[in-house]
């Protein structure tokens, strides 16, 4: 099919820039449709006015811009000097007290299991350690302090020390690493 | 001729091209928000079930035209020209 072979540099500028708004208008068109389209799909499938919220809704969620007061009007440091009472053993222990000496006092986390195991080896040692339960608990409670953590960080390395100097440590022949080898070596 | 020009500008993804391009500076400009409001008017007075999309664009189409900025369009008709006087012969 021969087409008329017109350049387009013998077409004055006027017409090119007509042209050029015509290829715009068009752009613009399918822009617009395109909007309504996903308009009309959002509305006929339900989703179109979800994002909207009534008034009053959108005042109770404002931003809070107050001193003494966090961005959603919370007190921030309201409670740092109440007091809680312990279910355990209820004594009325400080708020910011409260869960190291609850870890303590139910015998669980990490760091009363170490203080438990410990005592037992050094009660099979010294055998004194009965009547001092109670005073230990207290102590150790100051155990998030640093100063209390070195002097106990000492003495379980001196243990360690000992352990080694002693005889090396046999492999135990029941311990689960060395039975699933040989398992998987039989089979 | 125009048509070969036009042939050229989509066979060439030009039009793609522009296509993304002004979709993109539209909804930067905050057209794309002004027209939702448009339409969720036209949406309440016509009633959920009933607006059909001939509805949407007779009411929104006019003034989308109208709305586009004019930084946007002369961008545009930049590139176009530009591709216009590079494809001309």
């Amino acid at each position: 099919m021969k087409m008329e072979d017109v350049s387009l540099s013998s077409m004055d500028n006027s017409k090119m820039e007509g042209f050029a708004q015509d290829i715009l208008s068009d752009l613009v068109e399918d822009a617009c449709l395109g909007l309504c389209f996903e308009v009309h799909r959002a509305v006929k499938q339900g989703y179109f006015f979800l994002d909207d919220t009534d008034q009053e809704s959108m005042k109770d969620f404002e931003i809070v811009d107050q001193p003494g007061v966090d961005i959603f009007g919370q007190v921030y440091n309201q409670w740092k000097n109440k007091e809680c009472v312990c279910p355990n053993c209820s004594r009325s222990i400080a708020a910011s007290r409260f869960a190291p000496h609850l870890e303590k006092c139910l015998g669980m986390g990490r760091n009363s299991s170490r203080i438990a195991s410990r005592r037992i080896a050094s009660g099979n040692n010294t055998n004194k350690s009965e009547s001092d339960q109670e005073d230990n608990d207290d102590v150790n409670d100051n155990d998030w302090s640093y100063g209390a953590e070195k002097k106990a960080k000492k003495r379980k390395s001196d243990k360690v020390f000992l352990h080694s100097l002693k005889q090396p440590v046999p492999l135990n022949p029941n311990s689960p690493r060395r039975s699933k080898s040989m398992k998987h070596k039989n089979d | 001729m125009r048509a070969a020009i036009n042939q050229k500008l989509i066979e060439m993804g030009e039009r793609e091209r522009l296509k993304e391009l002004l979709r993109a500076k539209l909804i930067e400009c905050g057209w794309r928000d002004q027209l939702k409001a448009l339409c969720k008017e036209v949406i309440k007075e016509k009633g959920i079930e009933n607006v059909t999309v001939e509805d949407l664009v007779a009411g929104v189409t006019p003034k989308g035209r109208a709305l586009v900025p004019d930084s946007v369009k002369k961008e545009l008709l930049q590139r176009i020209r530009a591709f216009l006087s590079q494809h001309s012969t």
